[in-house]
């Protein structure tokens, strides 16, 4: 069992280590792998087809699964690194530890959004995005939009919101209900609100760049996003202990979400886990 | 956890998850396809929270649009006949959606999803809807900040 610190508590020997990790997996080709899954399990709700990573009540366990998958490929290269997590709600700016060179490098330049500093700037050599929405070899990004209309990360009020909903999701489960935990973590409000989008999907806006887009794992902070985003999933269990994963049995065939959500044993792709296995993690991980 | 393969090879990941996402079942609800003709079927408003109109002068989909927008030329031609989501288009390892072609900001393909409440979704913004295919072009010229549009990223086909 090994611990998920928060990104701040880090040493220079843990950031580095977890840097060069990541530098590896890139490396072997293997990091783009988890770029064209995270593209490839993106449903809609708005289409037919099966939802899964998101607009769904699985948003929580596949991340889950999904960061166990790629923390594992980390630590195949160094047994010693974890993901660490980002809170949002303190670490809030662009002068953050985060976002300096020698950790995940700072903002784009404003011509182009290229990130120019630290081990994932293009130019460094060792991070060349490929699978990508645009055609730019060069990670991007744009903290906090500070051009045009500009955005703040989630504060602990608008968290809040979110984590002292008593029920984890309601029908349809998808990107409308205005309650349940998981749309209020995930962030989906209605368009034509000023900055439509709360907390998971703010953070997702506010760093910009590729982040903001369908290959948002190109940028390492993706991690760091849902290794808190998964943190805040076992605070908000052990606030409403009573409360459960739903839809807990299988969607009656006349539903018109029938198919398109997974109930609680149906197994998630494309793993063949189900969101009951993935409930917990005690036996593998803590936060600290 | 361990156990599952990552689908990382080419060989058995690939084969799984054809068989996985067939075991899922894309045929829930095999009338989609007729959805983006009017903007909310009757029988989903019956059953879900009302959809906003699109804005004021906003041009449905069956339009064509041509305009160039902060210098850059967006063109929505939409396709004939049946629109081609759901499952009948349905590829193992291409991003759901609406056909590519239909959107085109440079020549280029601007991949859109519609999302439950009759909104737009564009792979530039994946956090975010808008009323129209043509407000999310926009909405994405803005956000690419010059950038052209990816030929073959993984949203488009499978390499």
């Amino acid at each position: 069992m090994y611990t998920r610190k928060n990104q701040r508590d880090l040493t220079g020997a843990e950031k580095k280590s977890f840097v060069n990790a990541v530098l590896e997996l890139k490396r072997r080709g293997h990091y783009d792998e988890f770029v064209r899954t995270h593209v490839e399990f993106y449903t809609p709700d708005g289409e037919s087809g099966l939802r899964s990573g998101h607009m769904a009540p699985t948003f929580f366990p596949w991340h889950r699964r999904f960061l166990l998958e790629f923390e594992g490929a980390l630590r195949s290269v160094d047994p010693g690194v974890s993901l660490p997590y980002w809170d949002w709600t303190k670490d809030n700016t662009p002068a953050a530890a985060l976002w300096g060179d020698d950790f995940l490098g700072g903002t784009g330049r404003s011509r182009d959004q290229q990130v120019m500093t630290g081990p994932f700037a293009y130019r460094s050599g060792n991070w060349t995005v490929r699978d990508n929405v645009t055609d730019d070899p060069f990670l991007t990004r744009d903290l906090g939009r500070p051009g045009r209309d500009p955005i703040v990360l989630p504060t602990v009020r608008e968290l809040e919101s979110a984590m002292k909903r008593p029920v984890y999701d309601v029908a349809p489960w998808d990107s409308t209900p205005t309650k349940g935990f998981r749309n209020g973590l995930e962030g989906w409000v209605k368009p034509g609100v000023d900055q439509p989008w709360r907390n998971h999907n703010r953070v997702h806006r506010w760093v910009g760049g590729d982040m903001l887009g369908a290959a948002s794992p190109n940028d390492p902070v993706f991690w760091l996003h849902h290794a808190f985003v998964d943190l805040l999933w076992d605070r908000w269990q052990a606030r409403h202990p009573k409360a459960g994963y739903l839809p807990a049995k299988k969607l009656p065939a006349g539903d018109p979400q029938s198919g398109r959500v997974i109930s609680l044993h149906e197994p998630m792709p494309p793993w063949n886990v189900t969101p009951s296995a993935m409930l917990g993690h005690a036996k593998t991980y803590r936060y600290a | 956890m361990t156990g599952a393969t990552t689908g990382v090879t080419a060989g058995g990941g690939r084969t799984r998850r054809a068989l996985l996402r067939t075991l899922f079942g894309l045929g829930a609800l095999g009338g989609t396809a007729a959805a983006l003709a009017p903007l909310v079927r009757a029988d989903r408003a019956a059953r879900t929270r009302t959809v906003d109109p699109p804005a004021p002068g906003a041009r449905p989909y069956r339009e064509a649009v041509e305009e160039t927008y902060r210098g850059r030329h967006i063109s929505i031609r939409p396709s004939a006949g049946v629109a081609t989501t759901g499952p009948a288009a349905y590829r193992p390892g291409v991003h759901p959606g609406v056909p590519a072609d239909d959107v085109l900001v440079d020549g280029r393909p601007l991949k859109l999803m519609r999302r439950a409440d009759g909104g737009w979704m564009s792979v530039v913004n994946h956090f975010e809807s808008f009323p129209t295919p043509l407000a999310a072009a926009r909405a994405a010229v803005d956000d690419l900040h010059g950038a052209r549009l990816s030929l073959d990223g993984p949203m488009l086909h499978h390499a």
